[in-house]
């Protein structure tokens, strides 16, 4: 009965998406920090992660292989400065704000995932 | 991978606009240096940044790896000072004119204040990384 859980969509989701936020989180300080560079190209998660959660989850074979994410160049970020330099302080700022909110929620999924496992285990619904 | 994300790319960042404020204090301290070691008058000095890669894992090789920044150089400005006529000044030329260093006050104010917003866009991302680093470990809690 232990393995349904961490086998469970949402746990195995939550998972994976917490590596892609803890890159994306590289990411935005890499462009924060390169937002004067002339010539810098804005970093962002490779959109394949997602297709590739999105493609297992609809096999229904989430968590048997790999899936990692990975950074590139954002191919939709465009350029409307001399230097060539697509980094936009304040969407960074606001993408490393929404991007935390996501971490708080998923660390709170995985938790409620472990609490709900030392409930069954212990049947002290107190915690 | 660290515990608190993209900190050593912060960290770069930081150092750079920290040599860059420097250079704009070292640029208002001289707006009217005259004489130089190199002779002439003081001429302005500015920052150009670079990206430089974070070092990239043995497994990781072909994918995109963050890039940090580190000021690339510092050079001089090399426009000419402007000329004022000033005959008692002991830098006068024979005709009475001495050459000012070619320091613009509102051009470094504006860096000044340009450099120290970035700083603190990265003291911010480093702020947040923190939480989430913090968020992390009360996973099970």
């Amino acid at each position: 009965m232990i393995e349904p859980i961490f086998q469970a969509d949402t746990y195995q989701l939550a998972r994976k998406l917490l590596d892609a936020t803890a890159l994306r989180q590289e990411a935005i300080a890499s462009n924060v920090a390169n937002a004067e560079t002339p010539g810098y190209r804005r970093l962002d998660v490779a959109p394949s992660f997602a297709q590739q959660l999105r493609s297992e989850m609809a096999s229904g074979t989430l968590g048997s292989e790999p899936v990692k994410p990975t950074l590139m160049e954002d191919p939709t970020a465009r350029t409307t400065r001399p230097d060539g330099n697509n980094v936009e302080i304040e969407s960074e700022l606001l993408a490393m704000n929404k991007n935390s909110v996501e971490y708080d929620y998923l660390t709170q999924v995985v938790s409620g995932n472990l609490k709900q496992l030392k409930m069954a285990i212990s049947g002290n619904i107190g915690g | 991978m660290n515990l608190i994300s993209g900190i050593d790319v912060t960290a770069g960042a930081l150092n750079a606009q920290k040599v860059r404020l420097d250079i704009v204090a070292q640029n208002i301290a001289n707006a009217e240096t005259t004489r130089t070691p190199e002779g002439g008058p003081y001429q302005r000095q500015v920052v150009s940044f670079e990206t430089e890669l974070v070092k990239q894992l043995p497994g990781e090789a072909g994918q995109t790896a963050l890039q940090t920044v580190k000021v690339g150089g510092i050079s001089s400005d090399t426009t000419p000072g402007q000329q004022v006529y000033n005959p008692q000044h002991p830098d006068a030329g024979p005709d009475g004119m001495v050459t000012m260093p070619n320091v613009n006050l509102a051009f470094e104010m504006v860096d000044l204040i340009t450099a120290s917003r970035a700083y603190e866009a990265n003291l911010s991302v480093v702020k947040n990384a923190r939480q989430m680093a913090e968020k992390a470990l009360e996973i099970g809690k």
